[in-house]
């Protein structure tokens, strides 16, 4: 445990102490020489390979780990996403999962001593047409067998949770009722990032940015290392939690991924007075909203209809999106949007993720998220850490395998044909 | 109007045309042309906002559309800029977030502890006790300053417009006037667009002699054929291929150009930097060109006694028009001589006392800095530029340009107005060249033959350097303050960042949320990187800057909506549904008839005589060429090569994956003729996926594919007196069961119409013919059925009454009954799948769900309690386990009872098996699978009759 240390705590009286004798905090995390070996080496420094880390270090006591960001902490996906969590997923395995992953955000503010800001504001799924409506309830089912808190409600209960919503018969495609998911939410992504990395530097994990990996040493069907821009790094374990870029990552290690990528927008508003306490989505106007605690509201949309691996908005983007807001909420439309951006979602076959073993020894995947990575990131940062701890692939993630792909055995959440967040 | 000066003489306002308006509830008045915030400081008001963070009050920092002080509520529009919003009369203005009022904002307790709420406070706080983390979030968003979204606000949708010019000028200072003029001259189109409200940039109030030269070019401007110009109105964003956004704003109605050029030129000028020191947000410290806008523009009065801390000649020039102007310059600061510095203002509710190096303190309610300049590179980094930091001018200048954006004027270098002008038109006369070039390239790839214009083979034109002029860099004072207005961030506030670890510019952005706020860094963001720099103890070119995305300005939602609305299709038929009183059913982008008053009553109709559904939104797709055979064989899971002419085939389209895309028939009309119907919501799903393979797999086949969903109306006759009816109004088509039989096609003329076609088809499992009829004559052909089959008791169902029918048919509906993994085995249509074909799309995967067999199925269910209709999406479950699902479920009218279809785990899909479907109450409910799909008539004698 050389590696650990003692921080100052985060709290409202250290804030004020902290003020008053004018010490600096001590760094969220720390600057460290690349060692020459790792006992775990995890690429990506985003939400999943921090949390990852983390739980690494904290569940499973494994602290001499690397964590390799070829940028900055949160540079991709984790800080490009519109933060929103839920558990209202369509399939049992998917239920269950994402189920564990905002129980691990409820309580990541005292795991971390990080205030996330989760905010448990209802996640409200508008459906449009008589299709959307039953998958909704499909939905509903599954999730009710599973104990979670899940509803199909109709427009007075949609106009009593979301006022500004527009549920009258004048939209071209009037709303007909939602799905209801109180537990749902909105978390401060960046925050996230940072609490994990806090966290696991204070426990004595490596964080290196700017620091590319550039191969991965496989000698006899086992990793053996990792070269990066840095320096040479021997380790028996390489984790590979990009996203964007996870098949090229992979293809390092000679492990070809089934997957496609694509950019997802979105943008943000100026802030406004709270008139949305929701998160709002509409699978048939393609689109996500919510309004953040600074009054801003930020819109995502589904991922666009094209492979590339350009992060530049484009117009036809902003305009598609503003007509689909002002369908729901028509009160908006002198708000204005001030910046648009997009991010990069590593598609495959069956939507679901891929995480645990691959034909290496030693190399392992939390890759292939999607649109979900942000909801998923404790769980699977945690299961992917018992994984590694273990060497026993936990329940959790077992139907997310690499291998299911050669099996036949998709997972079923493309079923939900709709944008999902 | 207490401060308003004398006549100026480069004066925008109309003094004969007075305004009044509304300021928090007072009655104010202005003259046209005055914007909300002169208009008010005209009569004395210095307070505008509050801050985001402390509530500190704010005053005018720049007066003009970069003002992060002056955003303010006009009527039902929130986050208004006062320092561009013209006056108008009746308008009401008011402050915003304040509570209770502007002047005594209780919220501005928040600077008492506002030396905690150092940058990232609440990730550090409010985390217990745990229950009271909502309110704490409650309380946090109540602080916002921005404006109020109210529930009435009428909708506005402008048209957008498309714009084709040669070359589009984003900015309508002196470069950008003189580029415009010049490009014209060779030939170009050009649309020259300023934020202001007029042309002319810094020329209109930076100097008197400059007004000349000023009205010169504006005359030259609008006797210039071929500009058109566009004032208040703003580039937004250029996006891949010079697609460009232009919001035109137009007061409170924007409207959204989107232009695609040949040549872009940005002239967007500089962007006067703040300067951070203690004070330096007090209502009263401005910038240069704020104060000279102020006095030269609406002739108003900044201040009455003026300290004025000068860096470059902007602070020169301000002295001596606060001078003219008969403001008391008090003390000039000026900072390119050694020794000479500003420590802090102070004051309450305005600046009251300016403190300079020694301890020495001057009274004054007036600070004017000029301590350099931003340069406006957004647009550039938009194509791709990455600016380069030049310490000598302290500036960030444009790196390399892609060939089709030039840029000119101030965000290049700097000079006398004659020297712009040159560099302007130069740059004018090669965006020209450039642009008829392009135009001259495009042409000559399109079939018409266009001879190239002369002009756009000639050389590059010369243009001149345009050196940027040496300024100290010049970044903050000896005390700290505000970096980031609209956000309240402090340099300390990001040297406090970079030390805890948040020491890259996009962490410290991240964390401190400096740039992030509405005016999105214009203004601060080299203060940013230059704090930031200092922190870090890197230089200021080594941290850069963070990237600048679209919109450069804020568009308005309404603007980027504009008036664009899905279209609703209507069938030729549906004035007639409505007139019936047929409940419309909003179906995709169609509207359709879901019954006429009691489906079962159609159902039962249908069944014992005829029934006409209106099916017009069926896909429809003409095959032509000597390939469509080939394209069926790949497109469609079963087999084509065979169909003779005359003849209709069911088929089932595939994925990759093996998932059901769509399903529906295709009959063969001609030796070289086909007919595809898709499902109504596939249309142009399948449209789609025909055309990628053709035009990327397939691209020399001879295959003519024509879309016709809209060029024939279709009808369903259906019911054991279909045939006679038909009898009565088809002519040259014999009907009879030998000569017309079951899943065969005929053309010819029904009620009169030529070029019918008829498919014996349907969906309802009735003896039925599908009429397809040129969409013109569909009202024709439906009610001359109706009029002349009254006898037979013909009458009209609508897509209820089908969904039933198909329903006790078995017949699934794709997307309903099966899901986004649904397998051909799966949804019972192995049938159809011809493995030995050499290729098809989704045969890998087909092949292997046969040999390996399906993990699902789509099955018949009848509930064990007949008068059971268990809700669609119910669970079928084993014990705790999800075994399957009903996704279609409906009373039979027919046989009097529930029945469903159900996709099942393959180990339940056997006949006989017994199921436990929950209900909505909790109970199960006991079901068993059906032998045969159809529940009504396994054996399909009626279809075939």
């Amino acid at each position: 445990m050389k590696n650990r240390r003692r921080i100052a705590k985060y709290s409202a009286l250290s804030l004020i102490k902290q003020s008053v004798t004018g010490r600096r905090w001590s760094r969220a995390w720390r600057h460290h020489d690349l060692q020459a070996s790792y006992d775990v080496v995890i690429i990506g420094g985003g939400v999943h390979g921090l949390a990852t880390a983390y739980y690494l270090a904290r569940n499973h006591g494994i602290t001499n780990v690397a964590v390799i960001e070829k940028s900055y902490i949160g540079s991709g996906g984790s800080g490009r996403n519109t933060a929103i969590v839920r558990s209202n997923y369509l399939t049992p395995e998917g239920s269950a999962f994402y189920d564990r992953s905002l129980e691990l955000y409820e309580r990541l503010a005292d795991d971390l001593n990080f205030n996330v800001m989760f905010e448990k504001r209802g996640h409200m799924t508008l459906a449009h047409n008589d299709s959307s409506l039953r998958t909704m309830q499909w939905r509903a089912e599954v999730n009710k067998l599973a104990g979670i808190d899940s509803d199909v409600i109709g427009t007075h209960d949609i106009k009593r949770l979301a006022p500004a919503i527009d549920v009258s018969d004048r939209p071209r495609y009037p709303i007909l009722g939602a799905l209801w998911h109180p537990p749902g939410g909105i978390v401060r992504h960046d925050a996230v990032v940072w609490g994990y990395a806090r966290a696991a530097d204070s426990l004595g994990v490596h964080i290196h940015q700017q620091t590319e990996v550039t191969a991965i040493d496989v000698a006899g069907g086992r990793v053996t290392g990792v070269v990066t821009t840095g320096g040479r790094i021997s380790t028996p374990v390489v984790v590979n939690c990009t996203a964007g870029w996870s098949t090229l990552v992979s293809n390092l290690a000679g492990v070809r991924l089934p997957i496609t990528t694509r950019p997802l927008q979105a943008a943000v508003t100026e802030a406004v007075q709270p008139i949305l306490n929701p998160v709002v989505v509409s699978g048939s106007l393609h689109v996500y909203l919510s309004q953040t605690a600074r009054g801003e509201f930020v819109f995502g949309a589904s991922v666009d209809p094209f492979s590339a691996y350009s992060t530049r908005g484009s117009l036809e983007f902003a305009e598609g999106l503003a007509g689909h807001v002002l369908e729901l909420m028509p009160s908006l439309s002198h708000v204005r949007m001030v910046r648009q951006w997009s991010g990069l979602c590593d598609m495959t076959p069956d939507f679901g993720p891929i995480i645990g073993m691959t034909p290496v020894a030693g190399f392992y995947v939390d890759v292939g998220w999607g649109t979900y990575g942000f909801k998923g990131a404790p769980v699977a940062g945690e299961q992917t850490a018992q994984l590694l701890a273990t060497g026993v692939v936990p329940e959790l993630i077992a139907p997310f395998s690499l291998d299911r792909f050669e099996r036949g055995d998709l997972t079923a959440e493309k079923g939900a044909a709709a944008v999902g967040h | 109007m207490a401060h308003r000066m004398p006549v100026q003489p480069g004066e925008v306002i109309d003094r004969s045309d007075i305004r009044r308006f509304l300021w928090n509830g007072k009655p104010v008045s202005g003259f046209a042309g005055d914007t909300v915030a002169s208009a008010l400081a005209a009569s004395g008001v210095s307070i505008f906002s509050r801050s985001f963070k402390y509530h500190r009050p704010r005053g005018i920092l720049t007066a003009d559309h970069h003002d992060p002080n002056l955003f303010v509520q006009v009527g039902d529009e929130p986050n208004v800029g006062a320092g561009h919003r013209l006056v108008e009369d009746g308008m009401v203005v008011d402050a915003q977030g304040v509570w209770p009022s502007l002047r005594f904002d209780l919220r501005s307790a928040n600077r008492l502890v506002g030396r905690f709420l150092t940058p990232g406070f609440y990730y550090k706080t409010f985390m217990r006790p745990r229950p009271l983390r909502p309110l704490y979030q409650r309380v946090l968003r109540r602080f916002g300053v921005g404006g109020t979204v109210s529930d009435h606000a009428t909708p506005v949708h402008p048209e957008k417009r498309y714009a084709h010019p040669d070359v589009l000028v984003a900015g309508g200072g002196p470069a950008g006037m003189a580029a415009a003029i010049a490009a014209a001259g060779t030939g170009a189109r050009v649309l020259l667009v300023e934020e202001s409200h007029q042309l002319g940039g810094h020329l209109r109030y930076t100097g008197d002699e400059t007004l000349g030269l000023l009205a010169e070019l504006r005359e030259e401007v609008a006797a210039t054929d071929g500009i058109e110009v566009l004032t208040d109105a703003v580039v937004t964003g250029r996006y891949d291929h010079n697609w460009v956004a232009v919001v035109n704003r137009n007061g409170a109605r924007e409207q959204l150009i989107k232009a695609r050029v040949k040549c872009l030129v940005v002239a967007a000028g500089k962007i006067e930097r703040p300067y951070v020191f203690a004070g330096n947000d007090l209502p009263g410290v401005m910038l240069s060109g704020a104060a000279l806008r102020l006095m030269n523009l609406w002739a108003v009065a900044p201040g009455s006694r003026a300290v004025v801390v000068a860096a470059n000649d902007s602070g020169d020039a301000v002295v001596e028009h606060l001078e003219r102007g008969g403001v008391e310059v008090v003390e000039t600061v000026d900072l390119r001589t050694p020794g000479r510095r500003l420590v802090r203002a102070r004051g309450r509710q305005r600046v009251a006392e300016v403190e300079i190096a020694d301890g020495q303190t001057v009274e004054a309610d007036l600070l004017v800095t000029a301590v350099g300049w931003t340069t406006a590179t957004s647009l550039l980094n938009m194509a791709g530029d990455l600016p380069v930091y030049h310490p000598p001018a302290a500036r960030f200048l444009p790196g390399s340009l892609p060939d089709d954006v030039l840029a000119t004027g101030g965000i290049v270098g700097d000079g006398s107005p004659d020297q712009i002008i040159t560099h302007g038109r130069a740059v004018g006369i090669e965006a020209g060249r450039r642009a008829l070039r392009r135009a001259s390239d495009w042409a000559q790839s399109t079939p018409r033959a266009v001879s190239p214009s002369p002009l756009a083979a000639g050389e590059p034109a010369e243009i001149p350097h345009l050196e940027p002029a040496a300024h100290p860099e010049i970044f903050a004072g000896p005390t700290d303050g505000f970096v980031d207005f609209s956000e309240d961030i402090r340099g300390k506030d990001l040297a406090l960042a970079a030390s805890e670890g948040y020491d890259s510019i996009e962490l410290s952005k991240r964390y401190t949320t400096a740039t992030m706020g509405p005016i999105q860094g214009k203004l601060e963001a080299v203060n940013a990187v230059a704090m930031h720099a200092e922190a870090t103890g890197a230089t200021i070119a080594e941290t850069g800057t963070t990237t600048w995305r679209p919109p450069y300005a804020p568009v308005t939602l309404g603007a980027l909506a504009g008036s664009d609305d899905d279209p609703i299709r209507r069938s030729p038929m549906h004035d007639w549904h409505v007139e019936r009183g047929a409940t419309p059913l909003i179906a995709g982008q169609w509207i359709r008839p879901d019954h006429y008053g009691d489906p079962s009553a159609e159902v039962r109709n249908t069944r014992s005589n005829v029934g006409l559904i209106d099916v017009s939104p069926l896909g429809k797709i003409d095959l032509r060429g000597a390939d469509v055979p080939k394209l069926l064989e790949f497109v469609l899971i079963n087999r084509w090569s065979k169909l003779a002419v005359g003849r209709v085939r069911y088929g089932a389209m595939c994925a990759e994956d093996g998932v059901v895309l769509d399903d529906g028939v295709t009959a063969r009309l001609a030796e070289d003729r086909y007919y595809m119907t898709t499902t109504s919501s596939g249309a142009g799903r399948v449209w789609n996926w025909l055309d990628e393979w053709l035009q990327t797999s397939f691209p020399g086949w001879d295959v003519l594919m024509t879309a016709v969903t809209d060029g024939y109306a279709a009808i369903n006759v259906a019911g054991p007196a279909s045939r006679r009816l038909l009898e009565r109004l088809v002519e040259g088509v014999d009907l009879s069961r030998h000569a017309f039989g079951y899943m065969h096609a005929r053309s010819g003329m029904v009620a009169g119409v030529a070029d019918c076609i008829l498919l014996r088809t349907g969906f309802t499992g009735e003896l039925s013919f599908e009429l397809h009829v040129p969409a013109g004559h569909g009202l024709h052909v439906w009610t001359s059925l109706l009029d002349t089959g009254a006898d037979l008791g013909v009458a009209p169902f609508g897509v209820e009454a089908q969904r039933i029918m198909r329903l006790e048919k078995g017949h699934l509906i794709v997307g309903q009954d099966t899901d986004g993994l649904t397998k051909a085995h799966a949804a019972a249509l192995g049938w159809a799948v011809k493995a030995d074909k050499p290729d098809f799309a989704g045969r890998p995967e087909l092949v292997w769900e046969g040999a390996s067999g399906p993990d699902r199925m789509l099955v018949s269910v009848q509930p064990a309690d007949p008068q059971l209709v268990p809700p669609e999406a119910s669970q079928i479950v084993d014990g705790a386990a999800i075994v399957g699902r009903i996704t279609s479920s409906r009373m039979s009218p027919t046989l009097e009872r529930g029945v469903c279809l159900a996709l099942v785990d393959a180990a339940l899909a056997q006949p006989g098996t017994s199921l436990a479907i929950r209900l909505p109450d909790g109970t199960n409910a006991a079901a068993h699978v059906m032998e045969h799909h159809a529940h009504f008539d396994p054996e399909g004698e009626r279809a075939r009759g």
